[in-house]
């Protein structure tokens, strides 16, 4: 009986720091459970921190939800104090290497990257940005809410920074390191990866710099972004006038993943409309073998169609890069039988939507199901998606390509699943 | 008040901001409600931390902290507070960093606004009162309504979690449509299969009681204390529970389409829903209704009431799944079956695209068109539908056509929103608190929703969102003993007039009117049949019924009407006609994010603005406004959230912008220029919405010149003739 006090005293660990890490771990930590929460990035949120809008609410992708320790519906991002919360030991420029041990308790080993600011110091204050380029804010919602430093641009203002921070809060000399932790449960919440489209020959992508992903172009209409917001080229900084979007690249595709990526129709149509309603005079075409919105994201494909997006039912059969950085493409209209000619500005593939790096390492060391490479539930049966083994959980888009609300619920049925087996 | 002075405590982060501190020290000082002013070079540091410790204990807990935005400083002063055992609910918080100095080039303009704004908030902080934790034990007991999946999961969840459970079901039998179902994808597994184990645990689950055939009539009370009325068949009386939380789960309805005649459902037998085909091959009788013989060749129909403005906008979701289920079911039996799916999209997420393939694999027809009708003629059925990629008219004759028919909100729930209290979707299921955040909660605190009555949902889908709407109750009841810090409005009960507005508005629907029993005839005349009463441990602490209660009998008590008054007061002491002043009324949630934002990003804008925070913009009332043209304002703006993204989960900023304008109207009627005061929606993903906003506010404060308070005409009717 002892034996297993010991145990559930242990923390859990949350590997992946987005929406459902963060959720999950914020969670658990309000329950009083201490929560190691890691992410291989310098800053947490994941790839919603790239959003700009996010559906279905069309507001802000950076909300974080508010709890019984912080009261209101919804924060804003940089207010979740991630650093400040009791109970969560945040780990950035982390991975976790190796997993060992039984359910119940494992070992976890995990490599620290340098930590060169000390974030629980950093008060934005903005001397080191001064003083050199290897400083930077990567964004002013970022958690935490400190500065990040880029060894390889280090200068002499570096040092001179480290020497005037006002809180030492950096420390050029910091080094890697290593340390393993004992933990009762894991929660795997390492997300998606947009899969770069570089392979597909025909789409030019990476080769012609008015080819970019739905994630790309987030970040180009992205007000805080370097364009401000403005609808520009990638190529010269030049107003684009006509967009074209191409879906299931690399989704529905043996070749590539023979599933649906599932949320790429919605936020292809949440870029349309942005562009149609929001920057003035652009024209955008969308080609498509079928639009999947969901339930009540309709209403994404309905405001579209009314807002005078084109939709073409088919394929792309050609790309040209013209010399004044325009694309000649074709396309065939498999309504209209036909061929259609165009001539874009932009040319946006909605790129399936892949398994994490290290995904597979970590289906095989806790020996889960995998999923087309996403971890699957450990019974079919129960049709219960958040149990992927013997205390081991899964959330958000490492089940699959996953909304933001879907991750958050997953997440919430994590931490009542963990909670129940701790009863 | 006795002692009502407070400590300040100013912040140089570091001694990068440009501020004059001397200035700041001295104007401080010199503050009648200032009882001392300190500046710390890193107020956010242990040591910062420990000083603010000492001041509290010195100045009972009034301390005025002049530093960078409390949204990031705010918890990890509460958190050093909380370990060092002290009480921070009295502290008041000046951002002179991203609303004063990093937005402001001019040093001396910059200065004074930040000045202004402290003394602004040591008047706020005057009237703070100290709040403290308190207790309320409620009784350990969910009630569910609705036994399929998402009822029977929620259950099960709940009683894990240590809740005693009653589960109420309409129907005799437990299981909901999923019991019907021959397969489930991508289990492979039938619904009998996916719900054994929990019917099992179910039954022996002492601390869940099942009530079957009983429907729940109305619901009475708050969380905590709930009375649910139901009635069981055969039985006429009413009789009640006492629950602490209600969940939700009563699941869909699949729409009947009897009134589409061009499918002849209703009045040919042969003419099928996917669910009635369903229960038709989990029950192993697949076979045409009409004379019992073999089925052979199927039309299905997608998007059958769906994404069709007369039925239902939206997509349900489930269909595509279930037709290419119940296909590759029929094709077990009868694997020569010919089948077609007449579709306008196949919607088959994630590895549901794998089933597709399969099926199209093993032969199902998909055929991207529309029927266009189906009649009958020598005993058979005839179905004509369009090819839209071929571009042709077809005719078949199958054995059955099944309608992939609309997936609606059940019966009742409209009827049990009105005691209960939940918000209902334009399509008429219940609506989440907010979309994006918090699917599983409804506006009503203490009430949940989890599966199809929220949304279509997968099986897989329906139980994790049960999981997650136990925890959300487990979060509001902890266990049954309810512990927090009352922080919210508070009502004086002998200064209700019963209107009801506050129960009207709250947008978490708290508060509760009470009728007044015992009142003795006599006072008949004078009585108040009703009067409100609100728990302020329940309440979201917006402020939205005290700006609209008539008597102020209602009152945050973080921010009284006083309080405010006061800091508008001080905050405006000496605006004037030279240098116009535009005070901003923020709220604090997307506003201040978005100040927050603009200050991070160093946008420059106007130093004549004053900023004042506010819970939620619906805070503010028209006296507010009146109050701050009055104390010399020349512009007034409100910066808000954006439509139907109220924080609270409801309409606050709905309410501001009706004081916003009623207080333009007055003003209009009183000879000013209504154009005084505004009002603004913002999020921090587009900071230009501030800058943009306040821009405008002090361009009209020069170009309206001195306002009638200026000039000491005010009330004679002189801005509008001029």
């Amino acid at each position: 009986m002892v034996e297993v006090k010991t145990l559930v005293s242990n923390p859990v660990l949350v590997i992946g720091a987005g929406v459902a890490g963060l959720t999950a771990a914020t969670q658990l930590a309000d329950f009083g459970i201490r929560t190691v929460l890691v992410d291989r990035l310098p800053i947490v949120g994941g790839n919603a921190m790239d959003l700009y809008k996010a559906f279905p609410t069309d507001d802000c992708s950076y909300c974080f939800e508010g709890s019984r320790l912080r009261p209101g519906i919804r924060k804003c991002f940089y207010r979740s104090a991630i650093l400040d919360q009791p109970n969560i030991d945040l780990k950035v420029n982390t991975e976790v290497t190796e997993i060992s041990g039984s359910p119940g308790k494992f070992q976890a080993k995990l490599s620290v990257g340098p930590q060169y600011i000390d974030s629980k110091k950093c008060i934005m204050c903005g001397l080191c940005i001064e003083c050199s380029n290897a400083f930077c804010l990567p964004s002013p919602q970022c958690q935490p809410q400190a500065v990040i430093y880029d060894p390889e641009m280090s200068d002499e203002g570096a040092k001179k920074a480290e020497e005037e921070c006002p809180t030492k809060a950096i420390n050029l000399g910091a080094q890697p390191s290593e340390e393993t932790i004992q933990v009762s449960d894991i929660v795997i919440a390492t997300g998606y990866h947009e899969m770069k489209p570089v392979s597909i020959d025909e789409y030019g992508y990476g080769k012609i710099p008015n080819v970019v992903t739905q994630l790309e172009l987030a970040q180009i209409l992205d007000p805080n972004g370097k364009s401000g917001g403005a609808l520009v080229r990638p190529s010269d900084g030049g107003q684009v006038k006509r967009v074209m979007m191409v879906q299931c690249v690399g989704s529905r595709d043996e070749n590539y993943y023979p599933f649906c990526s599932k949320i790429c129709c919605v936020y292809a149509l949440k870029h349309a409309n942005i562009i149609t309603l929001e920057r003035d005079g652009t024209q955008v075409t969308v080609v498509y073998m079928d639009i999947r919105t969901y339930d009540r994201h309709e209403r994404y494909y309905r405001v579209a169609r009314d807002a005078g997006v084109r939709f073409v039912r088919g394929r792309v059969s050609r790309l040209e890069a013209c010399a004044d950085g325009t694309l000649d493409i074709i396309a065939y209209d498999s309504l209209l039988d036909k061929y259609l000619k165009f001539n874009v500005d932009l040319f946006v593939l909605s790129s399936a939507l892949e398994p994490p790096k290290g995904s597979a390492e970590l289906i095989e060391s806790l020996s889960l199901h995998p999923a087309s490479g996403f971890v699957g539930p450990a019974d079919l049966t129960s049709e219960n998606a958040v149990v992927a083994a013997d205390h081991v959980y899964v959330c958000g888009a490492a089940t699959g390509p996953a909304e933001i609300p879907e991750s958050v619920t997953q997440a919430r049925a994590v931490v009542s699943m963990i909670l129940q087996s701790r009863k | 008040m006795a002692n009502n002075k407070s400590a300040v405590l100013v912040c140089t982060c570091g001694k990068q901001l440009q501020l004059d501190y001397e200035l700041i020290k001295n104007a401080v000082s010199k503050m009648k409600l200032a009882a001392s002013v300190t500046v710390h070079d890193l107020v956010c540091q242990e040591e910062g931390l420990a000083k603010i410790s000492e001041l509290i204990d010195k100045h009972d807990g009034r301390v005025v902290i002049a530093a960078c935005t409390n949204q990031k400083l705010q918890p990890r002063i509460d958190e050093y507070l909380k370990s060092d055992g002290k009480n921070s609910t009295q502290l008041q918080y000046v951002n002179i960093r991203e609303h004063s100095a990093w937005v402001h080039e001019n040093q001396e303009e910059a200065t004074r606004k930040s000045i202004d704004m402290i003394r602004g908030v040591l008047a706020r902080s005057a009237g703070s009162t100290l709040r403290q934790v308190e207790k309320k034990n409620v009784p350990s007991h969910v009630t569910i309504v609705g036994g399929g999946i998402a009822g029977i999961e929620a259950a099960l969840s709940l009683s894990n979690l240590g809740y005693d459970v009653t589960l109420i079901e309409l129907e005799e039998e437990l299981g909901g449509h999923v019991i019907h179902l021959p397969v489930v994808a991508p289990t492979d597994k039938s619904g009998k299969e996916i719900l054994a184990g929990r019917l099992d645990a179910l039954q022996k689950n002492k601390g869940i009681n099942v009530m079957t055939k009983t429907r729940v009539k109305f619901v009475e009370g708050e969380m905590g204390s709930f009375t649910v009325h139901y009635t069981t068949d055969g039985d006429e009386d009413e009789k009640t529970i006492g629950t602490s939380a209600i969940v939700m789960a009563t699941g869909f309805r699949e729409f009947k389409p009897t009134m589409m005649d061009e499918y002849r459902y209703g009045k040919n037998p042969d003419v099928l829903t996917q669910f009635e085909l369903s229960c038709m091959l989990s029950e192993g009788a697949l076979a045409r209704p009409s004379d019992g013989e073999e089925v052979k060749d199927i039309v299905m129909v997608q998007c059958v009431g769906s994404r069709n403005e007369e039925y239902k906008r939206d997509c349900s979701k489930l269909c595509c799944t279930f037709a290419i289920d119940n296909s590759l079911s029929i094709i077990e039996r009868v694997p020569d079956a010919k089948i077609r799916v007449i579709y306008m999209d196949i919607r088959v997420p994630f590895e549901h695209e794998m089933i597709y393939k399969e099926s199209r694999d093993k032969g199902v027809d998909y055929i991207r068109g529309r029927i266009s009708r189906v009649w009958e003629k020598d005993g058979k059925t005839h179905v004509q539908f369009y090819d839209s990629l071929l571009n042709q008219y077809f005719e078949v004759t199958p054995d059955l056509v099944v309608l992939s028919s609309a997936i609606l909100p059940p019966d009742g729930t409209r009827e049990l929103s009105e005691t209960l209290g939940y918000l209902i979707e334009d399509d008429g299921h219940i609506k989440e608190l907010y979309g994006k955040l918090r699917r599983n909660e409804t506006r009503r605190r203490g009430v949940v929703a989890v599966g199809g009555v929220t949304r279509p949902q997968f099986v897989s889908e329906a139980v994790t969102d049960a999981q997650a709407g136990a925890l959300m109750l487990h979060t509001e009841l902890q266990g049954g003993s309810i512990e927090s810090v009352a922080r919210g409005a508070v009502l004086n009960v002998d200064d209700c007039v019963g209107c009801s507005l506050c129960a009207q508005q709250c947008p978490r629907g708290v508060p509760l009117m009470i009728e007044q029993t015992d009142i003795e005839e006599e006072d008949e005349e004078q009585k108040f049949v009703f009067i409100a009463s609100i728990d302020t441990l329940l309440c979201h602490a917006c402020g939205v019924c005290q700006s609209l209660c008539p008597t102020g009998a209602t009152q945050l008590n973080f921010l009284s009407n006083e309080q405010l008054w006061s800091e508008i007061e001080a905050t405006l002491e000496g605006a004037g006609p030279d240098y116009p002043i535009t005070l901003c009324f923020y709220c604090e949630e997307c506003s201040v994010s978005t100040i927050d934002i603009v200050g991070t990003r160093k946008m420059n804008y106007p130093a004549s603005t004053r900023l004042i925070p506010v819970p939620c913009a619906g805070r503010v009332s028209i006296i507010d406004i009146l109050k701050a043209l009055e104390s010399g304002a020349s512009t007034v703006m409100i910066a808000a959230c954006e439509t139907d993204r109220c924080h609270i989960g409801g309409t606050g900023n709905e309410i501001a912008q009706v004081q916003v304008d009623v207080a333009r109207e007055i003003l209009t009627a009183i000879g000013w220029k209504g154009k005084r005061v505004d009002m603004f929606r913002m999020f921090s993903a587009e900071p230009e919405r501030f800058t943009t906003a306040i821009n405008e506010m002090v361009k009209r404060a020069k170009e309206l010149g001195p306002t009638p308070v200026h000039q000491g005409t005010s009330g004679k009717w002189m801005e509008a003739s001029k």
